[in-house]
C-alpha cells in the first residue's frame, strides 16, 4: 500500500517526463514460451495426497478444536480465508496467467491471489503488509511453475492439510505442473515453519481441468445469518 | 494542478506517437498489472465520482437524483440494508472508479480485473456470448456479465446483466458517475488501451433508454503502479471498532 501511495503522488508530479522519456516497446503479444496453467481446476475424491506433518508440538483433541474453531470463526464471519483453504477448496479455482502475473481466484470468501513471474523479489519484511495469501513470487523452471511464499498473518483459514497452520513465519513452495496432456494440474506444496514443523510438510493436489464455472462465480457471505452462524459454531462447542 | 495538465499535455504527445501494438486476439504482453486512477486530488471521492461529462438523464431519473440528494442531506448517509447472501456481490461503477489500484491479469480467455484488496470482475474473452445471464439460475453480480475482444492492443468489453437493485439503503439501484444507474436494462461498453508503457485509459460508455437520453461516454486514465501489490482488506464483521468505523465513514465532511 505504501508503494501505491508514493506512485500515486509519483505519477501526478512526473507523468510528463515518464511518457515522453519512454521509448515504445509496449503492446507486444503474448510468447507463449511456457505452459499455460489457466483453466478452471476442481479437486475431486481422488485428488489429495496427504501424509501426516511432523509437528514440533503434537496435535492435542483441544489444541485441534482450538484450530478447528479458529477457521470455522473465519467463514461465519465472511472473512478472507486464504492460503491454504482456497487451493484446497472443493469449489473450482479459476487461474488465470499473463506473461508478468498469475492470479488465483476462489469462489468462496477470500481476496485474489497474485503470483508474479516478472523476476521481482519478496518486498523487504517492513514494506510488506503480511496478507492470508502472503506473497507469492514464482518462476519457469522447465515445465514447471515453482512458487515462493512469505508475508503471511494467522488470520483467515489457517490450517493445514496433513496437520499445523498457517503463521506469520510459514514459508511456502509450491510447484504446479500439467499433466495428461493439460486435463490435469498437479500441485506439490511445501510448507516450511520451524515453530510448527519438524522437517518440511510436503503434500500433492491433482486438480481435474473443468470447462467451465457455473454461476455464481463467487459465493455471496451473510455474517448476519444466525442459523448459519450456529450450525458453524454450535453454542455447546461441537 | 499543474502537474495534472502535464500529464494531459503528455497524455495527447505521446498518443500521436505510433507504437506496436498486440496482435489481435492476444493480449499485449504487458496490460497485465497494478493500474492507479488517475484522481486530480479533489479530495472527495464524491466529487470525483462525479467528475465526468454530464450525462443527459431522462427526467425521472433527474427527479429521483433530487430525492436521493434530500435524502443524504436529511442524514440517510449509512447503509442500513442488511447484507444477505441473496445480495448481489460487487459494483462495478465503483470499483473502477476507486481509488485502490486495479490488477488486472490479461489471459489468453480470460481478463480479470480486481480490486486492490477484493474480488475480481471477470471479462470472458473465448468467444462466448452473453446467453449465461438468460439461464435460469443466473444471479446478477454487481460486475454484470462481461465479455471482451481484443481490437489491436484495446480491450473492447461489453457488459450487461446488472442487478434491478442492490442490498444499499441510500442507493437502491447503483449509480453511476455523474448521477446514471446501471441496472438489469443497461449496457456498459469499454474501451481498455495502453497509451504508453505505464499508462492506461478506459473510455466507457453507458447505454440505457430508461436512465440516458443518450449514451454516455467518459474516461478515466491510469497509471502502472510497479511492482505494486495489493494490501488486503482485514476489515472484520465481529470487530466493534470496525462497526463504528463503517457507520462514522460515509459522511463525506465538507470540503474547503
Amino acid at each position: 500500500m505504501r508503494n501505491t501511495k508514493i506512485l500515486h503522488s509519483a505519477a501526478l508530479t512526473s507523468g510528463f517526463v515518464l511518457m515522453t522519456a519512454a521509448i515504445p516497446v509496449f503492446g507486444q503479444a503474448a510468447t507463449g514460451a511456457h505452459p499455460d496453467i489457466s483453466g478452471y481446476w476442481e479437486l475431486r475424491y481422488d485428488s489429495l495426497s496427504v501424509p501426516r506433518a511432523s509437528l514440533v508440538t503434537p496435535t492435542t483433541a483441544a489444541l485441534a478444536d482450538a484450530q478447528a474453531r479458529h477457521d470455522a470463526e473465519s467463514i461465519r464471519w465472511c472473512n478472507n480465508l486464504g492460503v491454504p483453504f482456497i487451493v484446497g477448496d472443493r469449489e473450482p479455482l479459476d487461474i488465470r496467467q499473463s506473461p508478468t502475473v498469475i492470479a488465483m481466484i476462489a469462489k468462496v470468501q477470500s481476496s485474489a491471489r497474485y503470483i508474479y513471474t516478472d523476476g521481482r523479489k519478496h518486498p523487504d519484511r517492513e514494506d510488506l503488509d503480511p496478507t492470508t495469501n502472503g506473497h507469492t513470487i514464482g518462476h519457469w523452471d522447465g515445465d514447471t511453475l515453482v512458487t515462493d511464499t512469505t508475508g503471511f498473518n494467522d488470520r483467515g483459514a489457517t490450517r493445514i492439510p496433513g496437520g499445523g497452520v498457517r503463521t506469520p513465519a510459514s514459508h511456502l513452495v509450491e510447484r504446479y505442473r500439467l499433466l495428461n496432456g493439460g486435463e490435469r494440474l498437479s500441485a506439490v506444496f511445501t510448507w516450511d515453519d520451524p515453530k510448527t514443523f519438524q522437517k518440511p510438510h510436503t503434500y500433492e493436489f491433482r486438480y481435474y481441468k473443468i470447462p467451465q464455472i457455473s454461476n455464481p462465480r463467487i459465493l455471496p457471505c451473510d455474517p448476519g445469518d444466525q442459523e448459519r452462524a450456529r450450525f458453524l459454531l454450535p453454542p455447546d462447542g461441537r | 494542478m499543474k502537474s495534472i495538465r502535464n500529464v494531459t499535455a503528455g497524455l495527447i504527445v505521446y498518443s500521436t506517437v505510433a507504437f506496436a501494438q498486440g496482435t489481435s486476439g492476444a493480449p499485449p504482453d504487458n496490460f497485465s498489472g497494478m493500474w492507479l486512477v488517475q484522481d486530480p486530488g479533489s479530495g472527495s471521492f464524491e466529487e470525483w465520482f462525479a467528475n465526468v461529462p454530464k450525462p443527459e438523464l431522462r427526467p425521472d431519473i433527474i427527479e429521483d437524483n433530487k430525492k436521493l440528494e434530500e435524502s443524504a442531506k436529511a442524514g440517510n448517509v449509512v447503509n442500513t440494508a442488511r447484507r444477505l447472501a441473496t445480495c448481489p456481490v460487487g459494483n462495478l461503477p465503483l470499483m473502477m472508479a476507486s481509488s485502490p489500484a486495479l490488477n488486472i491479469v490479461a489471459a489468453k480467455d480470460e481478463v480479470l480485473i480486481g480490486a486492490e484488496s477484493n474480488r475480481a470482475r471477470f471479462i470472458y474473452t473465448d468467444g462466448r456470448d452473453h446467453s449465461e445471464t438468460k439461464a435460469p439460475d443466473y444471479r446478477p453480480s454487481g460486475f454484470g456479465h462481461s465479455i471482451g475482444h481484443w481490437e489491436g492492443g484495446t480491450l473492447v468489453v461489453d457488459t450487461v446483466g446488472f442487478p434491478a437493485r442492490v442490498c444499499d439503503s441510500r442507493h437502491p439501484v447503483m449509480p453511476t458517475p455523474g448521477g446514471g444507474r446501471a441496472k438489469d436494462t443497461t449496457r456498459l461498453t469499454e474501451r481498455i488501451r495502453l497509451v504508453g508503457p505505464d499508462d492506461m485509459t478506459i473510455t466507457f460508455t453507458y447505454e440505457d433508454p430508461t436512465v440516458f437520453l443518450k449514451p454516455h461516454t467518459f474516461t478515466y486514465k491510469f497509471k502502472r503502479v510497479p511492482e505494486g501489490s495489493p494490501f488486503e482488506n482485514n476489515d472484520d464483521n465481529r470487530d466493534p471498532a470496525y462497526q463504528q468505523r463503517q457507520l462514522g465513514s460515509v459522511s463525506t465532511p465538507e470540503q474547503k
